[in-house]
């Protein structure tokens, strides 16, 4: 009852907030939506309404959700429905936290999982992060990808597996990288099944049942989508090639656009290759090394795709920055945390001047903002990775108690 | 202005209901205000349908022809255009602006052709060969830069109608072509007198590409008079110029426009301080007299071919100054002065040469200029290379009737418009009124295989101005897309903008076609640093490596503890070497997180 | 990071790295301060040179003159008759010059109200299409009706309409040239570039009537004198301390001084000596009127649409005459005209220390980078020390007695965060400092609203009452404070590491955009570094919180340099009336876009208030 209240209250300053930042600065969205932090060629909320007048460009089956729209309600309507959607996110949050995966998963429990924070508190952390609040007020389409992927999670360790895949689909469906998830997802569900049922299911088996749901939903919204589209598969070629082969060059966070303008024509398929081979190749390993707790190879991975995407921007930073708090006890164990958020502190602040300084004011070069963009890289792979080593040692100290608050090494 | 062109436009009825005679050439003089003069040359050739097929070339020359047939062009369309058409001082266009192109090369053709593709390898093989003869950059024209207009262009000939006969309408322009003396010699090639003879022989390079505004054009189309008689093939070469009749006067060795000896300034003397050192200039608006010789280096050296075929001479210069301005003839030349008292014509026997003197004596009267009857003008809004919007100003002066026109503009596909931005408004109202815009053709474009294509149909009511407005994204293109010039920015071709006969428009005649152009743009895009490649592989691949060094590391390796293993105090020394480079690493980068590392 | 993990770990060890950040703060402070004062030497500043090679300045003759003479005169009579007339009048003046010339005028209204006070004029301008162009490119010759000082720019005007009609005659030209007429210095040449980028604010404003291409360049004249002058005074500062691009400058003192012989000076030192102390001067002042960021000229409106542009302006009494600073524009023009790119080629971030001397963003940049580290080192140190356990204990260096140490350090964190009210209490830890911080940013907004938004008369009234106010506020937020929750010792810590990391990063961005703004409020805001007890580096009360008598020397240090002081004396020092600064100030907001205010309220006042909280006496 108590959450109730605290829940409710969180949940309607949330919205407060963002009500008053869309209605009281009317130029500010429009303002958020050009900025390249926030909006990248595949998730910019004014190529969305253009697709919504051309019926071409991003995943079609947004399109019909916004064209239901009369255009005089347009801009207030579709700032509910973000807020809305940043709300579902953070209930999926306060799910996921409530199942108490992050602390011990069906093979592991760490020793420290009492240290948590409660559910209201890791979805406060998720609603009142600056970057989701840019986001939800710079309406990029990468909000409904990663309310899917929340929500994903929250179905498989709540037990739905197939729900649970149905929505891991849709959102593959919308922008693609989040197939990556599959194996981990797979692999969380696989426990909770496990674990509610006594008796372990086949492997093999389940495994099997999921791809294949996973495959089949994709295939539904495909073909649902090439219905909408008049049977044409053009959108193909306009949605997920922009993804794989990056045409489009505008700056983002990311690391990909500068390093692809700079490329040698000759070699450009060659590195777009090695870099979506990059971006894949974390799978399979973290997924084996940390076997135990699937979440947390989701969450890292996350983190990961927030750095290494075609088109990151900082919803992903955002939604990664969600997912953190669930492993509040392991913090202690982190080592360069003020380093870190220092690091992406100066990044958040220099890259808009130096992109203006490049763009506007035309007194500094593309350089600029390119180095600010591999500054936060350097911060996030580091929260990355610290949060990893915090992880791995907390599992090291199971089998060797005796060792804790010791300084070790790795051999 | 308007009775010239309706002059000029029955004269051209009167040629096409007779394909006789084979070869006609008439230079049009028309003093536009005191301070310029606007001569319009125009060279027309025929040869009857049959012959042209049967490769007997006489007055179509066979470099062209030739081409035409093997690219299976059945009609060609080619303009070469520097400066820009005052149309506040210098009123309605020659020819209804149909023989005049945008700034730089334009060209548009009716290709035969089984498929779109099939049109478009010829209309490749059209401009290589074009390219060659004219000596201009029309091999640039590709798949970006082409279009397949819908509403904007009409067939000029009188024999096929486009879609029976599987012909394509390819249109495709060169905003950055820079039009100069090596595309008039060629140019001048094709006519029959090799512009050695007859009016022809007036235009010469310097004084040509010296004028405010010029346009070379050339048209070939097929003509089927209504008699019956037989179809001919008809080509005809315009040069129109616009003039400084100062700028024209000075001398060939002495161009440059020192300041005049001050007793040679023509003062405002009714001002009180004139006299002391002070003159109120009162020279700019007096009449102006030039003769030939004057403006164009050198008078007519006789005329070409300018008998039909009964042996009579055919007027081939017209100037167009009211009767009561004197005009003076040096060589015998038969003059003939139309009723309309605006203008007068000469014919010019072939062997001597001919000079015409627009006098000073008398009343310095010129014929009014006719107003346009629309004004456009575009400019970009914004700044920053990131986005921006394009602004249309278009003004219908007419007061009585409204006006309807298509709108017509091609973008390079790295300029990005978003289409449901498009907003037409009156000046005078300040929402949009849905009503102007009447039909829309867009065809989006393709990273790097197609441009923009916009084609609007707009009507403007009578005397009111509509805003046309919509924003757009700059791509950022890879280092080896920009030209060498990079930060000078990209141009966007002219909006070609096509006025309809609407009823009860009586400015317009509904037979002829009347096309305004707007100036060009420059677009500037945001640009990479070119000598950087090396450095960013090795930039980004070494985050790349790090952040996959980090987590592979921690994934592979296992733990123990720091003093259950050998050669801790190695480790101590390289700890210590590699904390110092730390430091002086985060030093240099002026973030200054060195102590971070000792952070619990 | 990982791979050299356990070598930080060993690090971290050492108890001297721990007393090391004040003093390398300080000398990062001092170094600072120190290079900038060395950049006036040779060995640090360099020559101006010319890098793009298309300008190629002063290479053409320069035929303004003879009989243009008279015609100046004529219209320089035409100007003086006009004073006293209503603007209509001069307007329809000054086109009927333009049309007897053969350029089509055009008119633009404008009107703004800032601090209580109306700005109100009209442009007015005509275009010289270049005769083969076709309005993609286009240069700017502005002459504003009154200059900076409000004088009528007589001779200006006149050389302009001038000028206009002399160009005319020359065919040469590939970019379209607008010769534009200001009404006024400050607000129409700003109404003018907003429209003309349609980015001007209806209805007080007018759109532009007639438009041309891309504008490369802009050349402003001034020249207010009646007699012949001595030397052209170059200005070049653009709002917010953006400047032009350095080879418009270099154009034009090439042109002037070297193929006309025209003496240049800038920054307002007319005799300049090479000395260094000269040197210095001038780079100090440049760097004053940059840091301040208002519009020193006609041309500081252009400046921040990636228009270069500068001012030239005739000083002193000499034998120069209008001809020839009609020549020196002519000459530029000229070079302008031959430009193939826009201006990217040279420097657009430089310190100018005479006509032909400057220091580039690499040599200079250093000084205010490490001011601003020197808050991130002592924010970095002082989240340190708040990590730390209160019991005092020996540092020792023998490895036996470190884990032992260590291993306080692990359990404390760990028992602090196990279940419950630990954990709330941590909670806390982070959260009051984090939330302080960041809100008094935030409060910020209110004085700056405040003298946006009030009149000119009031201002100084409000102003003094804020200096006032501003004495107390400190110690009334600290009782404030001290009333709600008692901070903790760890609590200053924190709040200082907070409030020391952001002002850091600030001021490094500030750096980036406006060096020496940047430069001043961290020099100006040292203090911060080193209250409360910097050398120690426990979290024990009476370390952390400085001693009685500490506390009254840093809270008087404080409050001399605090904020609205500093403004005092800044206005005393330079004999500036206070009101007029204010207004100007609030002119500079609503119509420049003026950004120094922002700065002040919402980055260094908040700052110093956590600083004046920390050493109250009553906490």
């Amino acid at each position: 009852m108590v959450i109730d209240r605290r829940k409710a209250i969180l949940f309607s300053s949330a919205a407060a907030l963002r009500f008053i930042l869309f209605f009281a600065f009317p130029s500010l969205p429009d303002l958020l939506t050009g900025r390249v932090e926030i909006s990248t060629p595949v998730t910019s909320f004014k190529r969305l309404q253009e697709g919504l007048f051309l019926y071409t460009h991003n995943a079609p089956l947004l399109l019909p959700l916004f064209a239901l729209v009369p255009p005089s309600l347009f801009s207030p309507l579709t700032a509910l429905l973000y807020i809305l959607l940043d709300l579902l996110c953070a209930n999926a949050l306060i799910k996921i936290t409530e199942s108490g995966e992050s602390g011990s998963s069906r093979l592991f429990t760490s020793p420290r999982k009492d240290m948590k924070w409660d559910s209201i508190a890791v979805a406060a952390a998720y609603l009142f992060n600056p970057f989701t609040i840019a986001t939800c007020i710079g309406r990029p389409t990468s909000v409904f990808t990663n309310c899917a992927i929340l929500y994903a999670i929250t179905q498989a360790v709540s037990g739905k597996p197939i729900t649970s895949m149905l929505t891991l689909g849709l959102a593959s469906y919308l922008s693609l990288y989040p197939a990556l998830l599959l194996p981990p997802l797979i692999l969380l569900c696989y426990d909770r099944k496990a674990r509610d049922t006594k008796t372990p299911p086949a492997a093999t088996f389940s495994t099997a049942t999921f791809v294949s749901v996973f495959s089949a939903s994709i295939a539904w919204f495909l073909y649902l989508s090439k219905v909408l589209t008049g049977g044409s598969s053009e959108y193909l070629a306009s949605t997920y090639g922009v993804h794989l082969l990056l045409p489009d060059l505008t700056p983002n966070v990311g690391l990909w656009w500068y390093f692809f303008i700079e490329m040698f024509d000759s070699f450009r398929e060659f590195f777009l290759g090695v870099f979506w081979l990059h971006l894949g190749g974390y799978v399979g390993a973290l997924c084996i090394r940390l076997r135990t707790q699937p979440l947390f190879v989701i969450t890292t991975l996350l983190g990961i795709f927030a750095i290494f995407k075609p088109y990151p921007s900082i919803s992903d930073t955002s939604l990664y920055f969600a997912m953190l708090p669930l492993y509040r006890h392991i913090f202690p164990l982190m080592r360069y945390t003020f380093f870190a958020m220092a690091t992406i502190l100066y990044a958040t602040l220099l890259g808009p001047a130096f992109y203006y300084l490049w763009i506007y004011a035309g007194s500094g070069n593309a350089n600029f903002f390119y180095a600010i963009t591999l500054v936060w890289s350097l911060g996030l792979s580091e929260i990355v990775a610290d949060s990893l080593f915090a992880v791995l040692r907390d599992e090291w100290e199971v089998e060797r108690p005796e060792m804790k608050g010791k300084d070790i090494r790795q051999i | 202005m308007k009775h010239i062109s309706c002059l000029l436009l029955s004269l051209l009825l009167g040629l096409l209901v007779s394909a006789d005679p084979k070869y006609k050439e008439l230079l049009n003089l028309q003093p536009l205000n005191p301070a310029s003069l606007l001569a319009s040359f125009n060279f027309k050739s025929n040869a009857s349908l049959q012959s042209y097929e049967q490769q007997h070339f006489k007055y179509i020359p066979r470099s062209l022809g030739q081409i035409l047939q093997h690219a299976k062009t059945r009609e060609l369309h080619l303009r070469f255009s520097t400066g820009r058409w005052d149309d506040e001082s210098w009123g309605a266009r020659p020819w209804g602006g149909t023989k005049e192109g945008g700034t730089g090369v334009e060209l548009w053709a009716w290709v035969e052709g089984d498929s779109d593709a099939d049109s478009f390898a010829r209309w490749v093989t059209l401009n290589n060969a074009l390219s060659g003869l004219f000596c201009a950059s029309l091999n640039f024209i590709d798949s970006t830069r082409s279009t397949r207009p819908r509403m904007t262009f009409e067939p000029a000939s009188s024999v096929f109608n486009a879609s029976s006969e599987n012909l394509y309408l390819l249109h495709g322009s060169l905003p950055r072509e820079v039009v100069c003396t090596e595309n008039l010699t060629p140019f001048l090639k094709l006519l029959p007198c090799k512009g050695k003879a007859g009016i022809a022989s007036l235009l010469d390079g310097h004084k040509l590409f010296d004028a405010s505004w010029q346009s070379m054009a050339i048209d070939v189309r097929s003509v089927c008079p209504e008699n019956g008689s037989e179809c001919s093939i008809e080509m005809e070469q315009t040069v129109d110029m616009v003039l400084d009749v100062d700028r024209s006067k000075r001398p060939r060795d002495n161009p440059i426009p020192r300041p005049i000896p001050s007793e040679h300034l023509q003062c405002d003397q009714s001002k009180p301080y004139a006299g002391d050192e002070a003159c109120y200039p009162s020279d700019a608006n007096l009449g102006q007299s030039w003769t030939l010789a004057e403006i164009f280096g050198r008078p007519i050296q006789g005329s070409c071919l300018a008998e039909d075929s009964y042996g009579q001479l055919r007027d081939s210069v017209c100037i167009n100054v009211p009767h009561e301005r004197e005009v003076n003839l040096y060589g015998d030349a038969v003059e003939t002065k139309n009723e309309a008292g605006t203008s007068r014509c000469f014919a010019i026997p072939a062997s001597n040469p001919f000079e015409l003197v627009l006098s000073h004596i008398g009343p310095q009267t010129f014929n009014k200029v006719s107003q346009p009857p629309l004004y456009a003008s575009r400019s970009f809004t914004g700044h920053g290379q990131e986005r921006g919007g394009v602004q249309t100003l278009l003004t219908n002066p007419s007061t009585s009737s409204s006006i309807q026109f298509v709108y017509f503009e091609t973008l390079p596909w790295f300029m990005k418009p978003y289409l449901h931005t498009l907003t037409a408004r009156l000046t005078t109202a300040s929402t949009t009124s849905p009503d102007i815009i009447e039909e829309t053709f867009y065809r989006p474009a393709l990273d790097r295989r197609r441009g923009t294509q916009l084609e609007l149909l707009i009507s403007v009511p009578a005397d009111s101005a509509v805003i046309l407005t919509y924003d757009f994204d700059k791509a950022i293109l890879r280092y080896t897309e920009y030209p060498p010039d990079a930060n000078r920015g990209f141009d966007v071709a002219p909006a070609v903008i096509r006025l309809l006969p609407s009823s009860g428009n009586s400015s317009s005649n509904s037979q002829a076609p009347l096309y305004i152009r707007t100036s060009s743009l420059l677009l500037p895009l945001p640009t990479p640093d070119f000598s950087m490649p090396y450095n960013v592989i090795i930039l980004t691949s070494t985050v790349m490596a790090l952040a996959f060094g980090m987590i592979f590391n921690l994934l592979v390796r296992r733990f123990v503890g720091a003093d259950e293993v050998e050669g801790w105090n190695l480790a101590a020394l390289k700890a210590k070497a590699r904390g110092r480079v730390a430091v002086l690493v985060d030093r240099v980068s002026g973030k200054g997180q060195k102590l971070e590392k000792t952070v619990q | 990071m990982a791979l050299i993990s356990p070598t930080i770990l060993a690090l971290r060890r050492d108890p001297r790295l721990l007393k090391l950040p004040p003093y390398l703060s300080a000398l990062c402070i001092f170094i600072g301060a120190v290079w900038l004062c060395l950049l006036p030497l040779n060995e640090y500043s360099r020559r101006t040179y010319i890098s793009e090679n298309a300008l190629l300045p002063g290479q053409v003759h320069t035929y303004f003159g003879g009989s243009e003479q008279n015609v100046f005169n004529a219209y320089k009579y035409e100007v003086q008759a006009l004073v006293g007339k209503d603007q209509e009048a001069i307007s329809t003046k000054l086109s009927d010059i333009f049309e007897s010339a053969g350029l089509r005028p055009a008119r633009q209204k404008y009107e703004y109200h800032a601090a209580g006070n109306t700005y109100s004029g009209e442009n007015v301008y005509a275009i010289l299409h270049a005769p083969r162009g076709d309005a993609t490119e286009a240069i700017l010759l502005v002459a504003a009706w009154t200059n900076m000082d409000g004088i009528l720019n007589q001779s200006g005007v006149a050389l302009a309409l001038a000028l206009a009609r002399y160009f005319k005659r020359w065919s040469l030209w590939s970019k379209d040239i607008i010769i534009l007429i200001t009404g006024d210095s400050r607000a129409g040449p700003q109404a003018w570039v907003d429209a003309y980028h349609d980015e001007h604010s209806s209805p007080f404003v007018a759109p532009l009537p007639l438009k041309s291409g891309a504008l490369q360049g802009v050349v402003v004249v001034d020249n207010a004198l009646d007699h012949r002058f001595e030397s052209l005074h170059i200005v070049y500062d653009g709002i917010n301390g953006q400047l032009p691009n350095l080879d418009l400058f270099n154009t034009a003192v090439s042109i002037a001084s070297g193929q006309l012989g025209i003496g240049v000076s800038l920054q307002r030192m007319w005799k300049h000596n090479d000395s260094y102390q000269e040197r210095l001067q001038t780079m100090l002042r440049g760097m004053f009127s940059q840091g301040l960021g208002y519009s020193s000229g006609p041309h500081s409106s252009f400046v921040p649409y990636h228009v270069d542009a500068i001012t030239l302006q005739a000083v002193g009494d000499g034998w120069q005459d209008e001809m020839a600073m009609g020549r020196c524009v002519e000459s530029i023009f000229r070079s302008l005209n031959n430009l193939l790119e826009h201006f990217h080629q040279s420097f657009f971030f430089y310190l100018l220390m005479q006509a032909d001397r400057f220091v580039s963003i690499g040599t200079y940049l250093p000084s205010a980078m490490l001011v601003a580290v020197n808050f991130t080192i002592m924010a970095i140190a002082l989240w340190i020390r708040s990590g730390r356990p209160p019991a005092p204990k020996v540092a020792s260096t023998m490895p036996e007695k470190q884990n032992p140490e260590m291993e306080i350090v692990q359990e404390n964190n760990m028992t602090a965060i196990t279940p419950k009210e630990n954990l709330t209490i941590l909670e806390r830890q982070l959260f009051l400092p984090v939330t302080l911080v960041v809100s008094l940013h935030f409060l910020g907004a209110i004085p700056l609203y405040v003298f946006i938004n009030s009149s000119h008369n009031t201002l100084p009234l409000y102003f003094l009452l804020f200096t006032f106010l501003n004495f107390f506020q400190p110690t009334v937020l600290a009782t404030l404070i001290h009333r709600h929750t008692p901070l903790t010792p760890q609590h200053h810590l924190l709040l200082q590491s907070f409030s020391l990391l952001v002002l850091g990063i600030f001021l490094a961005t500030l750096a980036t955009l406006n060096f020496s703004l940047s430069l001043f409020v961290g020099l100006l805001s040292t203090p911060l570094s080193f209250t409360g007890n910097p050398f120690s580096s426990s979290v024990d009360a009476k370390d952390a919180i400085p001693s009685k008598t500490r506390q009254h020397i840093w809270t008087l240090v404080l409050q001399l340099l605090s904020p609205p002081v500093v403004v005092w004396a800044v206005c005393y020092i330079w004999g500036a009336d206070l009101g007029e600064m204010l207004a100007e100030a609030a002119f500079g907001w609503k119509v420049n876009g003026l950004w120094t205010q922002v700065v002040i309220w919402c980055v260094w006042w908040p700052a110093w208030t956590v600083g004046g909280i920390l050493v109250n006496p009553l906490l």
